[in-house]
């Protein structure tokens, strides 16, 4: 799946989540102060992204996981690594 | 009139070593810290039982001018206050009163210790303010205000005497979190409790069309807040909680309450809990085995219920409800073991957010009163390390130094990066088996 429409993706699962229009979300800003998502929220926005990319992004980089495009490119980056 | 209502926030740890703690561990405190950033109900309350011809103006003492500057003025000033920052509040008053401004004191610690709090007001409302804030108001402008009025502890959610808050002083500022109460009291009556069971007569619970009003009106405030219902302990009536819970859903929104472990036992409630958009419920667990559980509340329900914890905890959380489970530090069964013993527990659990504090002897509660007539209290007032960190009277089965020193040991076991992320792990795939 190409980078552009991975972000399709996530931003249609974030607008669903946050309720709100995500389009004109900057890919680098940050969506819990930009959407005002409580630390709950956030971690079921990751899990529902986790679920409909069919991945499992490494715990220690769910706390960097803020913004589109880092979430984008964890994304990418987690489909590349081999399976262990 | 102009009224000033300012609500005092920022408890912080007073012990310099669990301070710094704090800097370095993730999670640490951060309980305290959202509740300390909440806007005060009770004050809204008092503006909604405010009438309409006065204005009123909501405050945080954090955004007053510094004590060399002038203060904003007002007719009459309305202060409440916890009882970590009462030292503040009362330093304010004084101020307040010293620039000839009259001040009214409120809120728990001041129903509780009203002599204290009368030195530095010009009357207090104790109680609640339904029943007392509307008489207070004729009296002071007829120039015949009282030193204190007694506010209802009953039907205090009925009509003449309830009033909706009013959640529109908050607009345009920055709250994410809002509170709205469905109950007020708790029959459990734990010894330590300091909430608002202290200053109702029976446990009281609001008309559920009560509620969604409330929260009707906070949405038109904040577009998409995350509630909070201010209650000591929300589902103590099922079949009314059940109400609550299906009246909530349609309204879409995300919440939070505290409530018992009883919940587990029903469900149909687990299961419109979930439904209804509870993201979380805050469980005092207190601690992990039965025995330290004994004389905690009259009824000993609590020691009752502990062996069954683990089993009510996943039964909860199976539902996508994450608890947040509450120990507390200290009991007098409490010995140098238990700081192990909530480790292991938690680990064994499965919680996926862990809130630990240090037993503390609120004034009022019985558990002062105990203490003080064992001789146990560190030296009074210490009202400012009220914190629910702060290490405040002799603990009976180890030392001060060995409590402060067990609990840094458990909060550096608990809230350390590693567990944070494996909290943060579980919560997410709980959620992803629901989706």
């Amino acid at each position: 799946m190409k980078s552009e429409e991975v972000e399709r993706l996530v931003r249609a699962l974030l607008g669903e989540l946050s309720k709100r229009d995500v389009s004109a979300l900057g890919r680098d800003e940050d969506l819990v102060e930009r959407l005002g998502l409580d630390s709950l929220q956030g971690l079921s926005f990751l899990a529902a992204v986790e679920k409909r990319f069919q991945v499992r992004f490494p715990d220690e980089r769910l706390t960097a996981l803020r913004t589109v495009g880092a979430l984008v490119e964890g994304i990418q980056s987690v489909r590349r690594e081999p399976v262990s | 009139m102009r009224i000033g209502l300012i609500a005092m926030s920022g408890v912080r740890v007073r012990n310099p070593e669990l301070a710094a703690l704090g800097v370095s561990l993730p999670q640490f405190v951060s309980r305290g810290k959202v509740i300390a950033s909440l806007p005060s109900l009770g004050l809204l309350t008092v503006a909604g039982l405010t009438p309409p011809e006065h204005e009123v103006l909501y405050r945080e003492f954090a955004e007053l001018p510094p004590a060399d500057q002038e203060l904003e003025r007002f007719d009459l000033v309305g202060i409440s206050s916890f009882t970590a920052q009462i030292d503040e509040a009362y330093a304010l008053a004084d101020r307040y009163r010293a620039a000839g401004v009259p001040v009214v004191l409120g809120g728990l610690h001041v129903s509780l210790l009203p002599e204290e709090a009368a030195r530095h007001a010009d009357a207090l409302v104790v109680n609640g303010a339904e029943g007392a804030w509307p008489r207070l108001l004729q009296d002071f402008q007829a120039g015949e205000m009282q030193p204190r009025y007694a506010g209802l502890r009953a039907r205090v959610f009925e009509e003449p005497n309830y009033a909706l808050p009013r959640f529109e002083l908050l607009r345009g500022r920055p709250y994410n979190r809002l509170t709205v109460q469905t109950s007020r009291g708790c029959p459990l009556d734990c010894e330590f409790c300091a909430a608002s069971l202290r200053i109702t007569s029976s446990f009281q619970q609001k008309p559920v069309d009560k509620v969604v009003a409330e929260i009707r009106a906070a949405l038109e405030v904040s577009a998409q807040p995350f509630f909070e219902l201010a209650d000591d302990n929300t589902f103590i009536n099922k079949k009314w909680g059940k109400e609550l819970l299906r009246a909530l859903r349609p309204l879409g929104i995300r919440w939070f309450t505290e409530t018992d472990i009883s919940v587990a036992d029903d469900e149909e409630l687990l299961e419109l809990l979930a439904a209804s958009g509870c993201a979380q419920v805050l469980i005092g667990l207190e601690s992990p085995d039965a025995g330290s559980l004994a004389s905690l509340d009259p009824h000993n329900w609590k020691q009752r219920r502990c062996d069954d914890y683990l089993r009510a905890i996943e039964r909860i959380q199976a539902r996508g409800v994450s608890i947040n489970g509450c120990f507390i530090l200290g009991l007098d069964n409490h010995g140098p073991d238990i700081f192990e013993k909530v480790r292991d527990f938690v680990a064994r659990s499965g919680l996926i957010e862990v809130q630990v504090t240090v037993l503390t002897p609120f004034p009022g509660t019985p558990l002062h009163a105990r203490l003080k007539r064992e001789g146990r209290l560190h030296e009074e007032p210490y009202w400012d390390r009220c914190t629910l960190f702060d290490v405040t009277y002799e603990p009976r089965h180890m030392s001060t130094a060995e409590l402060e020193a067990g609990m840094r040991w458990l909060f550096s076991e608990l809230y350390n990066e590693r567990e944070f992320l494996q909290r943060k792990r579980r919560y997410m795939e709980l959620v992803k088996e629901r989706l």
